[in-house]
């Protein structure tokens, strides 16, 4: 014979409460007696409990009663009845179904050692939604209900018998013996809110009894506290941090000695671990919320103790029968590997604890490539992967002799690649490099981008700039591809505008003149044009992640630092006014990079000369001052692997038929100022003896964005029919003349130039085999009547290592020893470089005969080897390499960390992050306004950049 | 303006204009093509220099370096030292320039090494001349003392047909590793004994070609190191009454070669050319002399088997005529020449394709002087020029051994032609004396010989020097510090 008492508590829950009191009052299994609290409620929700329950059994508290004390309260003041006697507790938001209580007295019946028995719960507004099963907790103190998100419920967690046995049921709807709820002395008051069901439920297990889940019996639950759909007046905390810290607080009082020392541990990692991961998602709330519930649980030690001492009794021995209901440890990294993959799905790296539902996966940039429903159908049916495969056939056929040279890449601008990304790094983090005859300069910036590169190609340098540089037309071509897709909406303008952009002349003469930092920049313009449109538009983060992108380019190129600032500037004359944020954003765009940059930028305004050189070795044969006007004009910067004048020509006339269709002159304008000041600028850039290749990108993307924007006039001259159909065939035959020429002479050219495939190693396996301790070797080459010469420092030079400079004096020095050794007039030249620790003197072949003769009659060097590939000599005695400065650079390993600090900062403020991570919507009130995009909406005008 | 923008065709010509205005800018500043430098070397004096005699006992050994040329200014002070090789005697120690250091090497003399610095080194000149009157010796003989290097090259007869002996010494710190190469008239010796001849620091050793080439009767012989530099020389003896000399050291191979020096003495002259590579070499051979340049009657061409030493009779080509040959093949060819004097016993002299003198050359020795009766009869020195590329003018000054430096003389070579000039101390001096001819600026190549001999009862005494470069000068490439180096 059961008595059952149900006791609704109420909180300011009125809009729920009324469903909640009907459901309570017409059970199946009408209710002996039924009570209400009321903890201070405003909206009226005593005055509902009073006309439902009647005044005499309703109580009212103050405000700041949590449910456990209410419940205490209501128990107290409750006489004994006949029989066993059961308290069903309500939560004001939690309506039972009509058979609810009779199925959990059913399952006490046929289970006698229940004590604590709860319905499944349902969500409140979509009411097939599974709310928990029951709930059980990880050894992190992790809530855990064991569903997916936005699991429904077809009854596939049911138990056999309709019960489940769990470590803890909410209080929502929980049946709990009378007995038993004395025995325990009832929920935790020091818990008012969060983790106070599975506070009493662990120690009712360790007590001996059962507790189940009843999924025979349903509830639907608002879950108005965690969702903060109602404030809370226990507590002046963050529900977050609350939660978090009851969590905590829990799992410590409840623990054996030994597990508990464990957790802690435990807890203070996965909690630091969080915290960064949070930092990382730009939540720095929720971070601080992380810290602080665990500060507050660990500093709080009177409390913990108290209240451990509470639960001593049979806490060790009753443990097994709750461990094994814990989470599994194996679900953190089941966790973990779930967050990274939804983080790729775009949802933000911190997943949704807390909050039970999670949001559908939003719509991701880039998904058109990507797209998950038949995907390699999709992929090969995209315009754009199609374009990309072509060019890079079209590639692989123009570059057959550089990819198949078995030797090392190199020539051009570009120094044989070898070594690996760790040598770079080194490179670039080392305070004093042994390059040259020792140099203290700062490795230039763009050393770490061709490391972190290498890094990402599994620390192989050579694999990084094979790719970046052999492959930049495929790779520009589909940068472009996709960065147009919000600008252009016209395919096969799109496709037009990518292909002729990745065929242009000059990508041809980067690649045959071993520009990588120019290739690289060539796959960046497309992107920097897409980000500036939406930089334009005031967003933030794409302002974040243009200043990083810049900061790239302007690492390997100044002058793409100059050109975009200058075109910032303008725009922001344009757009400032217009769209609040403009100009921060911006701000924060240009700025970036002078900070990520700060002391190499210092450096070039100090010498701005070096503003026109790149990346690379600054060889003027690579660049035609007299480069003729009509090239330039034609966007073709010459040099070495540059096509002949003319093949642009259709491009430059369908540009300049765009020029006559009046709907879209302004974009058409725009374009065409871009185009004339960036051959403007090449003009000053060529004639001051530099390869005019960075600004003649920038003036080609004006052309192609101008003309292909205007393209979709073609569809319509074509609908059009007659003349005008003839017109357009005629336009489109013109436009892609321009990439199908270049593509047909680049194949039958060969992309080959300076850049070859077939080097070997320049310093001769002797040599190298025989330096040690980093003896250095002096490389020495007739051309065309002077003596170049190196000093390699016991190993191929590195990719930037040529940027270094050594002591004036010491240059001087070794200069003068060099010219009077290869002059053969004896005397101690030998001595003077053997001083500087050079061991090896080595001359690639084929040797000339009088460098020959002189250095085989140098009474100091004794000849090691002597073949077509070259020549080897060796110094007689000894030679002591000097030892670089002890002690390192500490200004330099400050700005490091700095700079590594600042490049992780921009990072995370230009990823995608999880956005908004509170969800303060979508539950109670009718009226509630249709929910708002989680996206910032997307500025219509965005889509078009005039 | 309202108008223009209205237009249809407004923007268009607004960018046209623009795009003219542009290519008029590009245009104007297209700078004027450049015409391509090529970078000159500059003249730089040598600082150190040294040589092996590799045996002057018994003969007279003559160290000099020349005065500097007017307008060069002298490199300050300098030291040259002339010492005995392992250790021996050191026999001078000379510190003045301009002034001839001779002096009579008792027998017994190891090998001498001479070195100089600074100022004594630019142009420093050692030779030694050997005069044996009777036996199987008997001959005058001379060799310009040999600056270590890598590789030599000699022509002459083979061991069949005299006593070759091959000195190598090493005057360095590091140990030679000296291979010798065979072409004789066959085709190449391969012999394993020539090779991994290891001469250590100091050492010096006398290799008889016999024990590693016996049958030759002409050959070529490349002496190579694959480590470290040797002072080789030849001497060759052709036996009682056929007289002896030393094989001047050979140009490298080249597929033009001068053989300068030859003497304007009646005697017999064979030409030896050999072709080290895998091809056969058709040879043209054209000689220079007083009258003109032309082809040899009959002997218009040699053949040369690849990889041999062929001779030719050139006496009734070339005979009683003082010049030079001018050798032109279509393989690398090395080249020189035996002269015989004539008399009842004979004594036999040799040349060898040589370089042209751009920057000077310095003979050591002269001549023997007036008064030198000690280790010489009356010697006569004779010059022989060629100029067989293009006419030059050539200054030629006699250093004496006592009193000052004479006066320098020019003389003018036409193109194509040889000259042959007498040696004579300057007036007042009887002392031997040195000579340094250097070529005036803008002459064509210099090529020539020093012919020293005696007329004896029994027969002309002979030896001839061709006129090798002097270590005066050395040029300085224009060099750069250029990271680019490391590309082809």
């Amino acid at each position: 014979m059961h008595s059952v008492t149900a006791i609704v508590v109420a909180h300011d829950g009125a809009r729920w409460l009324k469903e909640t009191l009907d459901a309570v009052l017409r059970q199946s299994r009408p209710l002996d007696r039924v009570a209400g609290v009321d903890n201070g409620s405003r909206d009226g929700s005593g005055r509902l409990l009073s006309e439902a329950f009647g005044p005499g059994s309703v109580l009212s508290l103050s405000r700041s009663t949590g449910f456990g004390e209410a419940v205490h309260e209501v128990v107290r003041r409750l006489p004994r009845a006949q029989g066993q006697e059961w308290l069903w507790l309500l939560h004001d938001d939690c309506a039972p179904d009509a058979h609810a209580l009779h199925a959990l007295l059913r399952a006490a019946d046929e289970n006698p050692k229940a004590a604590i028995l709860g319905p499944k719960l349902r969500d409140w507004l979509d009411r097939r939604v599974l709310l928990e099963i029951g709930v059980t907790v990880g050894r992190s103190g992790r809530r855990d209900t064991g569903l997916e998100p936005r699991e429904y419920d077809q009854g596939q967690h049911d138990g056999t018998h309709g019960v489940l046995d769990v470590l803890s049921v909410s209080t929502a709807g929980m049946l709990i013996r009378r007995d038993v709820w004395e025995e325990l002395a009832g929920l935790d008051p020091v818990l008012p809110l969060f983790r106070d069901d599975l506070d009493l439920c662990w120690r009712a297990r360790v007590a001996g009894h059962r507790v189940l889940n009843v999924t025979a019996a349903v509830a639907w639950h608002a879950e108005a506290a965690s969702r903060r759909r109602r404030r809370i007046a226990v507590s002046e905390d963050h529900p977050r941090r609350l939660d978090r810290r009851n969590g905590l607080f829990v799992i410590m009082a409840n623990l054996p000695f030994l597990a508990l020392v464990r957790s802690i541990f435990r807890n203070i990692a996965g909690s630091l671990a969080r915290t960064v991961l949070f930092l990382l998602a730009k939540q720095p709330a929720n971070a601080l919320d992380e810290v602080a519930a665990l500060g507050s649980v660990l500093g709080n030690p009177v409390r913990l103790i108290k209240a451990r001492r509470a639960r001593k009794k049979g806490r060790k021995q009753g443990y097994p029968a709750v461990a094994r209901l814990l989470t599994p440890p194996g679900a953190t990294w089941r966790r973990l590997a779930d967050m990274v993959q939804r983080y790729l799905a775009g949802e933000g790296p911190v997943d949704s604890a807390g909050r039970h539902h999670a949001a559908g996966a939003a719509e991701e940039e880039g998904d058109e490539l990507l797209t998950d429903s038949g995907l390699s159908q999709r992929i090969f049916s995209s315009p754009g992967v199609l374009l990309f495969l072509l060019l890079a056939g079209i590639t692989v056929a123009a570059e057959w002799p550089l990819l198949t040279g078995g030797g090392l890449l190199g020539g051009g601008a570009l120094v044989p690649v070898t070594g690996g990304a760790s040598d770079l790094w080194r490179l670039y983090t080392e305070s004093h490099h042994v390059a040259g005859l020792g140099s203290d300069t700062w490795a230039p910036p763009y050393v770490a981008v061709i490391a972190a590169l290498s890094t990402l190609f599994f620390g192989n340098t050579a694999l990084a700039v094979s790719v970046l540089l052999l492959g930049c037309v495929p790779l520009a071509g589909l940068s472009a591809y996709a960065a147009t897709r919000r600008m252009i909406s016209y395919t096969p303008a799109r496709v037009w505008l990518a292909a002729t952009y990745a065929l242009l002349p000059l990508a041809t003469g980067v690649i045959a003149a071993g520009r990588v930092g120019t290739a690289l920049i060539l796959i960046l313009i497309p992107v920097y044009a897409a980000l500036a449109t939406r930089v334009v538009a005031g967003s933030r983060r794409a302002a974040w992640g243009f200043g990083l992108l810049l900061a790239v380019g302007t690492a390997f190129d100044p002058l793409v630092y100059v050109v975009v600032a200058i075109l910032g500037g303008l725009a922001a004359v344009s757009f400032g006014g217009i769209r609040r944020g403009v100009g921060l954003s911006l701000a924060i765009g240009l700025g970036t990079p002078i900070v990520l940059l700060f002391p190499w930028i210092a450096g070039i305004v100090l010498e701005p000369r070096r503003l026109l050189l790149e990346s690379g070795l600054a060889d003027p044969a690579l660049a035609d001052p007299r480069v003729s006007a009509d090239a330039l004009l034609m966007l073709n910067p010459g040099g070495p692997g540059t096509p002949p004048v003319w093949v642009t020509g259709g491009l430059v006339a369908v540009a300049l038929g765009a020029l006559l269709l009046r709907r879209h002159q302004t974009v058409v304008a725009i374009g065409w100022g871009v185009t004339l000041f960036g051959v403007l600028l090449a003009v000053v850039v060529g004639r001051l003896g530099e390869w005019p290749g960075v600004p003649l990108a920038f003036a080609a993307t004006g052309l192609l964005v101008a003309t292909a924007l205007t393209a979709h006039r073609i569809a319509e001259f074509r609908a059009a029919g007659g003349v005008r159909r003839l017109g357009a065939l005629l336009i489109v035959a013109v436009a892609f003349a321009t990439p199908l020429a270049a593509a047909g002479l680049w194949i039958k050219g060969g992309a080959g130039g300076p850049l070859r495939g077939d080097l070997r190693d320049p310093l001769p396996p002797l040599a190298a085999a025989f330096s040690p301790r980093g003896e250095r070797t002096l490389l020495m080459r007739p051309e065309g009547g002077r003596l170049t010469y190196t000093i390699l420092p016991g190993r191929a030079p590195l990719i930037g290592e040529s940027d270094l400079r050594s002591p004036e004096a010491d240059t001087a020095r070794v200069g003068a020893a060099v010219a009077g050794l290869a002059s053969g007039r004896g005397g101690d030249d030998v001595r003077t470089l053997a001083a500087y620790g050079i061991q090896f003197v080595t001359v690639p072949g084929p040797v000339e005969a009088s460098l020959q003769r002189v250095l085989d009659s140098e009474p100091a060097l004794t000849r090691m080897n002597l073949s077509e590939v070259g020549g080897l000599w060796r110094v007689v005695g000894t030679v002591t390499v000097p030892r670089p400065p002890a002690g390192s650079d500490g200004w330099h390993r400050t700005w490091l960390w700095a700079q590594a600090a600042l490049v992780a900062l921009v990072l995370v403020l230009a990823s995608p992050g999880a956005r908004t991570a509170e969800q303060y919507d979508d539950y109670g009130d009718a009226p509630e306004p249709a929910r708002p995009s989680r996206r910032r909406p997307r500025n219509p005008e965005e889509r078009v950049p005039a | 303006m309202k108008g223009l923008i209205e237009n249809r065709f407004g923007l268009l010509a607004l960018v046209l204009v623009a795009l003219g205005a542009l290519y008029g800018v590009a245009f104007v500043s297209r700078p004027a093509p450049v015409p391509q430098k090529t970078a000159q070397k500059v003249k730089t004096a040598v600082e150190s220099v040294s040589m092996v005699c590799p045996d002057p006992a018994g003969g007279r050994l003559n160290v000099i370096t020349p005065p500097a040329e007017q307008g060069t200014g002298d490199g300050g002070s300098g030291a040259a030292t002339v010492e005995q090789m392992k250790g021996g005697k050191p026999l001078a120690s000379l510190d003045k320039v301009g002034a001839l250091w001779r002096q009579d090497v008792p027998l017994r003399t190891r090998p001498v090494t001479v070195a100089g610095m600074g100022a004594m080194a630019a142009g420093l000149e050692a030779a030694q001349t050997t005069r044996v009157t009777s036996g199987a010796q008997r001959g005058l003989s001379g060799v310009r003392c040999v600056e270590p290097g890598a590789e030599a090259w000699f022509i002459g007869p083979g061991p069949a047909a005299a006593d070759v002996t091959l000195h190598l010494a090493n005057s360095d710190e590091a140990a030679a590793d000296v291979a010798v190469m065979v072409y004789a008239g066959e085709g190449p010796v391969l012999s394993d004994r020539g090779n991994g001849l290891v001469i250590k620091p100091g050492e010096y050793r006398e290799v008889k070609l016999r024990d590693l080439a016996p049958s030759p009767l002409v050959m070529a012989v490349q002496v190579t190191t694959s480590g470290g530099r040797v002072a080789a020389a030849v001497r060759a003896s052709l036996g009682e009454g056929r007289g002896v000399d030393w094989l001047p050291a050979a140009a490298p191979p080249s597929t033009q070669v001068v053989v300068p020096g030859i003497p304007g003495s009646a005697g017999q002259r064979e030409l030896y050319v050999a072709t080290p590579g895998e091809q056969d070499a058709i040879v043209q051979v054209k000689a220079v002399l007083k009258d003109g340049s032309y082809a040899l009657k009959n002997k218009e061409t040699v053949e040369v088997p690849a990889g041999s030493t062929t001779t030719l009779d050139l006496t009734t080509g070339v005979g009683g005529q003082a010049g030079a040959l001018v050798l032109t093949a279509d393989q690398p060819i090395v080249a020189g020449m035996r002269m015989t004097g004539t008399g009842s016993r004979q004594d036999v002299a040799f040349t060898a394709g040589a370089t042209p003198i751009d920057l000077g050359s310095v003979v050591a020795d002269g001549g023997p002087g007036a008064k030198s009766a000690k280790s010489g009869g009356v010697q006569q020195s004779r010059l022989v020029l060629s100029a067989p590329f293009g006419a030059a003018t050539v200054r030629i000054r006699i250093l004496p051994q006592d009193g000052a430096p004479a006066e320098p003389v020019e003389v003018a070579l036409p193109a194509a032609r040889s000259k042959e000039i007498k040696l004579k101390p300057p007036p007042g001096s009887r002392s031997g004396f040195a000579v340094h001819i250097v070529p005036v600026a803008g002459s064509g190549p210099v090529y020539g010989g020093r012919v020293l001999s005696e007329d004896t009862p029994e027969g002309v005494l002979l030896t001839v020097q061709p006129l090798a470069q002097a270590r005066t000068w050395a040029l300085v490439p224009a060099t750069a510090e250029w990271p680019g180096a490391v590309l082809p």
